[in-house]
């Protein structure tokens, strides 16, 4: 394989670790996502003799991971149903610190779960992982306006879903 | 509690998300109580997101290990990698148990890499070739007990060309008697060819067993002269 710019393995090393943490994110599991990751990288393997050398490959990583991930829900919801589960007692002390706050992130993971996973994506994508809504654009499908329709739409389910939180 | 004044939400995402700053009209309602309101609604509910799913435990990426397909006059071999050497040589039909094995057992991220497996392919085309007799590779025995260790790094010792049976092996690390020990521990072998399990046969002349089957065995030894061609 002959390219001037970097090859798969050194775009994996770099951008893994985000990869995984998004994908966390997004499937609320972190065992999905561990799979989801690594079949990432397969399907990059796969597609990376297509990639120019010029293109955002953050980017197209994003991609990958995003239309794994969905997939998996796809598969996943046949079986139980699509629900994205965050383990409250894996989480830092200072963030469930009361009783009160535990309640409040349990509301805030069950209003992140609900929403369309295309929602969350852009959602976890816009806020977490720095992608302007061109790049979520090219990660979902869709254009620029598209993109940040989800992520507004997503804000606004979750802005419902909590409105009932004591200030 | 109802909403009205939906059409300032957008505004509101907007100037929270740094998309947009307030227009006059905006601030003029925000400062309403039921701007206020909504305001203190969509702040709290993207804090109390952002707090979390800030705070996720994200879990450490797991090493790498990097394979390649070859194909061979034995067959399809795959071979992986670590940055600790060569971790699997296998006579594996499916790619995908491969990698499967290679993730659950070694609990490494995989991905194909010709440039990382460079080496290790290279020595194998030139020993197929019978142009090597012997692999100048980093083994990576993280993975093994220290008993099977001792019976591979053994068994490296057998130059090509030539055989032991396993009672020799055992007798040679130490442990007379334990050949059925020996051979249980070769037959484990993460990395046939390379430690050269292969020039281990039964006492009295029988092949015994091995990993990828007997006919990849006695074709080694034909590869390698220890068997006549027609053997």
């Amino acid at each position: 394989m002959v390219r001037s710019a970097l090859s798969l393995a050194d775009l994996a090393e770099r951008h893994r670790p985000e990869l995984l943490a998004y994908l966390v994110r997004f499937l609320g599991d972190e065992h999905d996502a561990q799979d989801v990751c690594q079949e990432t990288f397969l399907r990059a393997h796969r597609a990376f003799a297509r990639l120019r050398p010029d293109s955002n490959s953050r980017a197209w990583l994003y991609r990958i991971a995003t239309r794994s991930a969905l997939n998996t829900l796809r598969r996943r919801s046949r079986i139980v149903a699509r629900r994205v589960d965050i383990d409250l007692d894996d989480l830092p002390a200072r963030v469930t610190a009361s009783g009160e706050q535990r309640i409040q992130l349990a509301a805030v993971t069950t209003a992140v779960g609900g929403l369309p996973p295309r929602q969350r994506a852009a959602l976890m994508l816009r806020q977490f992982h720095g992608l302007a809504y061109a790049e979520i654009a090219a990660t979902l499908g869709g254009n620029e306006a598209g993109a940040r329709a989800n992520v507004y739409q997503a804000i606004k389910k979750l802005r419902a879903a909590l409105g009932g939180l004591t200030p | 509690m109802t909403r009205e004044m939906t059409r300032h939400d957008d505004q509101i995402i907007a100037m929270l998300l740094g998309d947009a700053p307030a227009s006059p009209a905006l601030e003029a309602w925000l400062r309403s109580p039921a701007g206020r309101r909504e305001l203190t609604a969509y702040r709290q509910a993207l804090g109390a997101f952002t707090r979390l799913y800030g705070a996720i435990r994200v879990p450490r990426p797991r090493p790498t290990a990097y394979y390649c397909v070859i194909s061979s006059p034995i067959g399809r071999v795959l071979v992986a990698a670590t940055e600790g050497g060569l971790v699997r040589v296998s006579f594996r039909r499916s790619e995908a148990s491969f990698v499967a094995e290679l993730r659950e057992r070694l609990a490494v991220e995989v991905l194909p890499s010709p440039a990382k497996t460079a080496r290790i392919v290279h020595q194998l085309r030139a020993y197929f070739a019978g142009e090597r007799r012997r692999f100048d590779i980093e083994i990576d025995f993280r993975h093994v007990t220290s008993f099977q260790r001792r019976v591979l790094l053994a068994a490296t010792q057998v130059p090509a060309g030539q055989v032991v049976s396993y009672g020799e092996i055992a007798r040679r690390i130490g442990r007379p008697g334990g050949s059925r020990a020996v051979g249980q521990a070769l037959g484990h072998n993460p990395v046939p060819i390379v430690v050269p399990c292969h020039r281990v046969v039964a006492a009295g002349g029988a092949l015994g067993g091995y990993t990828g089957g007997l006919d990849i065995k006695r074709k080694l030894l034909r590869i390698e002269g220890a068997l006549a061609a027609t053997g």
